[in-house]
């Protein structure tokens, strides 16, 4: 029989181990742990994403979340771990075209790309995503025969659409499975209009951002005034794109809103924190 | 594209929920919460059972599919109210009332019912297997021999279990050759299992 309860120290056994795993990006330099070095604590840098945690990336249309999301499952392919990436929003066609310019431009070997990813295509079917437990059912079949070790949804918005209501229930469900199943995970959630752009807060209300483990918004900014324009000394017109960590159950992490850009070649490039960013732009 | 180019694409579910297959388990288990048909017959209460599949299908429908009260009010041809009353019913409350703890209640008792029987069938969780698919396996003759020995009074002798198993067919063999070399008294559906499978290896 299952044990209802355990003293602390019974679950030293089966604590998870806290390291990163990399999204390619300077992300992984903003988690870290706090390590105690003679008298005093060093933080280290986890080296991406904390392992086993399931992160919810929230932002505006076009704010990066899917490209960020396909760095993750590229770099993380191109190291040999598998990815389960279930596509609600985008067709698996335009995932590979999507993919395979992000490979080319990271100097990423495509092959092992093409090796290591398993997609689950929701979006042409109606059942995978209406039905939670149809596509759960699918998942733990990808990662029991593929043997995968991360896992993507981008939208779990896209499980709730028409059913905000439900987003607690749905998010709380797939939240359970990926931990059941020992994976790292992320959520890519859809703000709506009226939501702050900076906020946690995504489709469902903060259902998303209070049962995983953390959240990553994306935000971008219109330069529309001069008084933007001088600070940020970016022309008018142009758009400034944030990324920050919102807030992580499982680690020590950067706070700080830091600026990035999406480069030609469809991948995200952070720049630096945006305090820093200001001052070396003269604002 | 070549085969090496492409991207490893799952595009339908591996497995389908057959819901009304779960709703009838859970309808089902219903009447046995209540003690059987009979009982409730005895009691005439069998004006029960339509709110019975009623709460069954609700409580599936939001158990499964996670479906909306509205979605499921809507496919139910119910009112909203009636499905959040069926969601929100006390089940401990209810099976007080029913093993007569308590005289009165104001849950939704057929909700409250089928909540509780819910989560037997799911703790329980048998497995549906359809004909075709007992065939593939070779056990569909297995499947008819306990239908037939359904309510028998064990153990029994070579005549009660030829009667009762009369025109089966065991891979291509009457049931009445197997009977004949089979060891008597049998006691239990096992036992029968367990020689027929030997004697038709």
């Amino acid at each position: 029989m299952k044990k209802e309860f355990y003293e602390l120290y019974e679950l030293k056994s089966k604590a998870v181990k806290l390291f990163g795993i990399s999204t390619g990006t300077k992300l992984d330099e903003m988690f870290w742990r706090v390590e105690r070095e003679g008298e005093n604590f060093v933080k280290k840098p986890l080296g991406g994403l904390p392992f086993l945690s399931v992160m919810n990336i929230t932002g505006l249309p076009d704010s990066g979340k899917s490209v960020l999301a396909e760095q993750f499952a590229i770099v993380q392919a191109s190291k040999d771990y598998k990815v389960l990436f279930v596509t609600v929003e985008s067709p698996a066609d335009f995932l590979y075209t999507s993919m395979k310019a992000k490979a080319d431009y990271l100097g990423v070997d495509f092959s092992k790309v093409l090796k290591n990813i398993v997609v689950i295509d929701a979006s042409m079917n109606d059942e995978l995503r209406e039905n939670p437990k149809a596509l759960m059912d699918t998942m733990a079949y990808a990662i029991r025969e593929k043997h995968t070790s991360n896992v993507v949804i981008d939208s779990i918005t896209g499980l709730y659409e028409h059913k905000e209501v439900m987003a607690r229930q749905i998010v709380r469900v797939f939240f359970n499975f990926l931990k059941k199943w020992r994976q790292t995970g992320i959520f890519i959630s859809q703000k709506r209009s009226a939501q702050i752009a900076e906020s946690a807060e995504a489709a469902g209300g903060l259902a998303v951002a209070h049962i995983v483990d953390g959240t990553i918004v994306l935000d971008k900014k219109l330069i529309t005034t001069k008084w933007e324009s001088n600070l940020y000394n970016l022309p008018i017109g142009s758009v400034l794109r944030t990324i920050r960590i919102d807030g992580c159950r499982l680690t020590g992490h950067d706070s700080r809103t830091w600026v990035f850009e999406i480069t030609p070649g469809g991948t995200i490039n952070i720049i630096s924190p945006l305090e820093e960013y200001i001052l070396k732009k003269g604002g | 594209m070549s085969e090496e180019e492409k991207m490893e694409v799952i595009s339908s579910p591996v497995s389908t929920i057959d819901v009304d297959h779960l709703a009838e388990r859970v309808f089902q288990e219903c009447i046995n919460i209540l003690g059987g048909l009979r009982k409730l017959t005895y009691y005439r209460n069998l004006t029960w059972l339509p709110s019975l599949a009623e709460a069954a299908y609700v409580v599936v429908l939001k158990g499964e599919l996670f479906k909306t009260n509205r979605e499921i009010a809507e496919e139910l041809g119910i009112t909203e109210q009636t499905v959040k009353n069926i969601l929100q019913a006390n089940e401990k409350e209810v099976e007080r009332y029913i093993t007569g703890e308590v005289e009165k209640i104001d849950e939704h008792k057929a909700g409250g019912i089928a909540k509780l029987a819910y989560k037997k069938v799911k703790r329980e969780r048998g497995i549906f297997i359809k004909e075709d698919e007992l065939d593939v396996l070779g056990i569909a003759w297995a499947l008819m021999v306990l239908i037939r020995l359904r309510g028998a009074d064990f153990p029994l002798d070579k005549e009660e279990l030829k009667t009762r198993l009369k025109d089966i067919v065991i891979k291509g063999v009457p049931s009445e050759q197997i009977i004949e070399k089979m060891r008597f008294p049998v006691n239990s559906p096992a036992e029968v299992l367990h020689q027929i499978k030997e004697l038709t290896e």
